[in-house]
Order: structure tokens, then sequence, then C-alpha cells
């Protein structure tokens, strides 16, 4: 085994860390703000992990570079998602607060 | 055992459990979704039965065979949900009326 | 070890499906429907089926997944007391079913379950034309098997398949109703959500090309651009641009209709030239495929995201009559 799959396995093993985390927050959590963030924060540095192993296992520049954006699109759209559905969610309680209020 | 007896013995399995569901669930919605896993079925067998045909290649003619059938399959489940959405702003239905 | 992975697949893939028509809840269905439909994905990937991989998880899991998720918003209703009375007489109806019929299904099935895995266990070997298109490989102008079978070999299947398409939509727009074509509504008013879908219209333009023409040489094609310049319309409605409303409608005919009238043109004229339908001469096929693959990818683009627009507003006016009454 050479250093660098020594380094491959490590980067997939912690990456798989973090999603095994990121998935038993959106089990255990209580609501769904606490849930968004671990669904969003964990699980995007476990898919970093990832693909930082698996671009160093390609070891081919370009693909590596193909591996890189799909992090960063996956990135952007899900802390995006992420905002909107935590946008989404407080205007609902607000409402609700208010007509309770009434 | 061989790779595609694993996916082709999981197809048979999939195809009945759609069926299963078309018979047993009620609300259109889960039977849309039955008819599609059912057609997963059918596209997985398919396509294992193409790996095991494989020479340098898998052989090509079911993988098209799929891809054209799981567009026209997604097709008809949209017909289908306009359908049932419509139904349901007319009557007020989830199921077909003579489940009741 | 692989036989591991793939067994661990398999019995991902199967709990999905029946959990996915056991839940109780339509919300918990329709997503771990998206979730089975990422496992096939998957599978395929496992059966050195990369293009239907590609299809299966834009369309069947991303394209369904949003049209179920838009249907929900129909059949999730927002006031819960009609969701129990509903629930109510669910039960009620449930406990009246008869006992002997449900043992029959039961029987039925488990029979019936039997009878497919012997079927597909005994299925005969040979056959299969991983040869016959392997030999025909270099006179179809392209390097990619499946392409070469979907637009050289069996190009009237691909044809006819978009006329399903079509009729699909058209389908669709029957059920409809009478609320095509509506007047563009206000662009969406929350700066970020208009920000992201403007970074990602380009992206995934680019993408859609790079598919387009990868397909040549590699897993893609017109279906799946397809898919990703439909997501791009998707996107656009969603963010308050109902480009379908907006755009001429000559040029909505002209765009859901070009790829098949292409197609269809092309063929008649190799017909004439004393070919059969859809004989490309070899020289030229690489070329013709190319570009009857574009003119197609932008027919299923337009034909797709019509098919969303429409379901959309029959929930935008299932919306509108329950804030009038």
């Amino acid at each position: 085994m050479t250093i660098v799959e020594l380094i491959t396995v490590i980067f997939l093993v912690v990456g798989c860390f973090f999603f095994l985390a990121g998935t038993l927050g959106v089990l255990r959590f209580p609501d769904l703000f606490s849930r968004l963030h671990a669904l969003t924060k964990a699980d995007n540095l476990g898919l970093g992990f990832i693909a930082a192993g698996m671009a160093l296992h390609i070891a081919s520049p370009w693909a590596a570079l193909k591996i890189l954006l799909i992090w960063l699109f996956t990135l952007l759209a899900s802390s995006s998602t992420c905002y909107l559905i935590a946008h989404f969610q407080k205007e609902q309680d607000q409402l609700k607060n208010r007509k309770e209020g009434e | 055992m061989e790779t595609y007896q694993i996916y082709s013995l999981t197809s048979a399995v999939l195809f009945v459990i759609g069926i299963g569901g078309v018979f047993i669930t009620r609300h259109f919605i889960k039977k849309i979704i039955a008819t599609m896993i059912m057609g997963g079925g059918v596209f997985l067998s398919f396509v294992s039965f193409a790996e095991r045909d494989a020479l340098t290649f898998a052989d090509p003619v079911p993988h098209a065979l799929v891809i054209t059938g799981i567009v026209v399959a997604v097709a008809s489940a949209a017909f289908a949900l306009a359908l049932a959405r419509r139904i349901y702003q007319q009557t007020g239905d989830i199921s077909f009326s003579n489940d009741k | 070890m692989s036989l591991i992975i793939d067994g661990l697949l398999a019995i991902l893939a199967i709990y999905l499906a029946l959990q996915s028509l056991l839940a109780p809840r339509l919300t918990q269905s329709v997503f771990l429907f998206f979730a089975f439909g990422l496992a096939l994905a998957l599978a395929w990937i496992r059966l050195a089926a990369v293009d239907v991989a590609i299809t299966e998880a834009a369309i069947a899991a991303g394209f369904l997944g949003v049209l179920f998720l838009d249907a929900l918003r129909d059949f999730a209703p927002r006031i819960p007391a009609k969701n129990e009375a509903v629930q109510k007489q669910y039960s009620k109806s449930q406990t009246k079913s008869l006992f002997l019929p449900r043992l029959t299904l039961w029987a039925g099935l488990g029979l019936f379950l039997l009878i497919a895995l012997e079927a597909v266990w005994k299925i005969p070997e040979g056959g299969g034309l991983t040869a016959a298109a392997g030999t025909l490989l270099p006179e179809s102008g392209v390097e990619n098997p499946v392409t070469a079978v979907l637009l050289n070999f069996r190009a009237y299947d691909t044809w006819l398949e978009m006329g399903v398409i079509l009729i699909g939509l058209l389908a669709v727009f029957a059920a409809g109703g009478k609320m095509a074509y509506r007047k563009p509504g206000v662009a969406s008013q929350d700066p970020l959500l208009r920000q992201v879908i403007l970074f990602f219209t380009p992206v995934l333009f680019l993408f859609g090309a790079f598919l387009l023409y990868i397909g040549k040489t590699g897993p893609g094609g017109a279906f799946q651009a397809g898919v990703l310049w439909g997501a791009i319309g998707i996107l656009l409605h969603l963010g308050g641009w109902p480009f379908i409303a907006l755009m001429p409608r000559w040029l909505g005919q002209l765009l859901l209709t070009v790829g098949l009238g292409f197609f269809l043109v092309l063929g008649f004229l190799f017909m004439a030239a004393g070919g059969a339908l859809f004989e490309y001469p070899p020289a030229y096929a690489g070329i013709l495929i190319l570009i009857i693959e574009t003119l197609a990818a932008i027919s299923i683009a337009a034909a797709l995201s019509a098919i969303f627009a429409l379901l959309n507003q029959i929930g935008e006016e299932a919306d509108e009559i329950e804030s009038t009454t």
C-alpha cells in the first residue's frame, strides 16, 4: 500500500464518518432547524472528504477539477436549499404565532 | 452467484412488490409509485441480462430500450398525475370511488 | 467483496420500494420513492450501464420526483382536520374489507413471486445483439454503442418515443383544463432564490451541452441533455419567470416539434434518395447524429418543462379556489 492509497483511505473513512454523523443528526434532532443544520453542514463536509479521496485515487488533473466542481455545486445547491426551507418554516411559525396571539 | 443474478432476482422481487402495491394501496399517488416500481423491476431485468451478454461492452440494445422506456414511463406517470390531481379537484376523491 | 456491495444495494432497493408503498404519510412515500430511484441508478452503474444510470437519476428520480413534490401541494392538505377525516374514512373502509379476497391476493402474489424468480433464474443464455452491434459500430458514426443503437440502428424507435413524449404533453394539457398560457406571475421576491436560479441557468446549459457532445464517445446523449435543459425551464418557472407563457405561441410550438420534425424530414429525404428510412450514409452519420441529438434535446427540454408548468398550474388553480372559499 503506497502513501497515496493510505491517504485516500483515510479521507474516505473520515468522509463516511461525517455522513454517518449527519444522518444520525437527521434521525435524532428534535426540530427542523437543527436537522437542516446537521444535514447540510456535516454531509457537505463528508462529501468534501470523499471528493478529495476520489480525486487522489483518480490522479488526473482534469478529473480532479471536475470532482472539485461537483463538490462546489453541491455546496451551493444544498446551502441555498437549506436557507429556502428554513426561511419558509420561519414564516410559517411567525404566521402561527400571530394567529395564536390574536 | 454472479452479479447479474443478484440483480435479476431483485428485479423479480421489485416487479411483484409493484404489482402488489397496485392492488393493495388506495391513494392515487401510491398507485402511480407502484406502477413505477413495477417498471423499475422490468428495466432492471433487461439491464442485468445485458450485462450477462457482455463481450467487450455490455449489450447496447437493452440499454437503449431501457432509456426510451424510462422516458415513456415518466411521460405516462405525468399524465396519470395530471388526471389524479384533476379528479381530486373536481370531486375531492383521493382513491377510486368503489373503494369506499 | 463486490458481491456484498451488490447484495446490500439489492436489499436497499427492495426495502425502499416496500417502504415507499407502506409509509403511512404521503410525503414519506414520495421521498422514499426519490431514494428508490437513486438506489436503482447506483444498481445501473454496478451493471455497467452508465447511460441508463444518468437517465434514471435525471428523469425517473429527479424530474418525476419534482412532479410528485408538486402534486403534494394538492394531496397533503395544510388543514389537518381535513386530513384526519380522510384518514378515518380510510381506516373504516379497511376494516370492512373481507378476509377471503385478501388471502387470495396474498397467495396469488406469493405464487407470482415464485414464478417470476424461477423465470429470471432460468432465462436461456445466448442471443443478445452485442456481437452484431459491435461489428456495425464503425459504420454508425459514433463510438458509444448505446448512442449508436438509439440514433442510428434503432432510430425509428427513438423517433416514435419522442412522439410519445409529445403525446404525453398533449394529454397533460388536455387533463389540465383551460388555464394554459396564463399571464406571467410576479417574479420571486426572495433575492437569494433569484440569484441561485440565475447562476444555475448557464451552468445547467453548459453541462447539458457537454453531455450532448460527450454522448458520441461516452455515456451521455440527447435524453440526458434534454432533461438538464428542461431543468432550466423548471427552475425559471419556479423563480417566477414562466417562460412558456412569456414566449410567443409559435415559438413554443416550434421548440416542441423541431426534434420530431427534423428527424422525420431527414428520414424521408434518405428514403427519397433510395435508402431505407433513417439510413444515414456512414460518411456523414456522425455530424447528422449530433444535429439530430441537439434538436431532439431541445424538444425534450421544452416538452418536460411544459409538462411541469402545466401540472404546476393545476396546483395553482386549486390554491386559488381554496383561498377564495
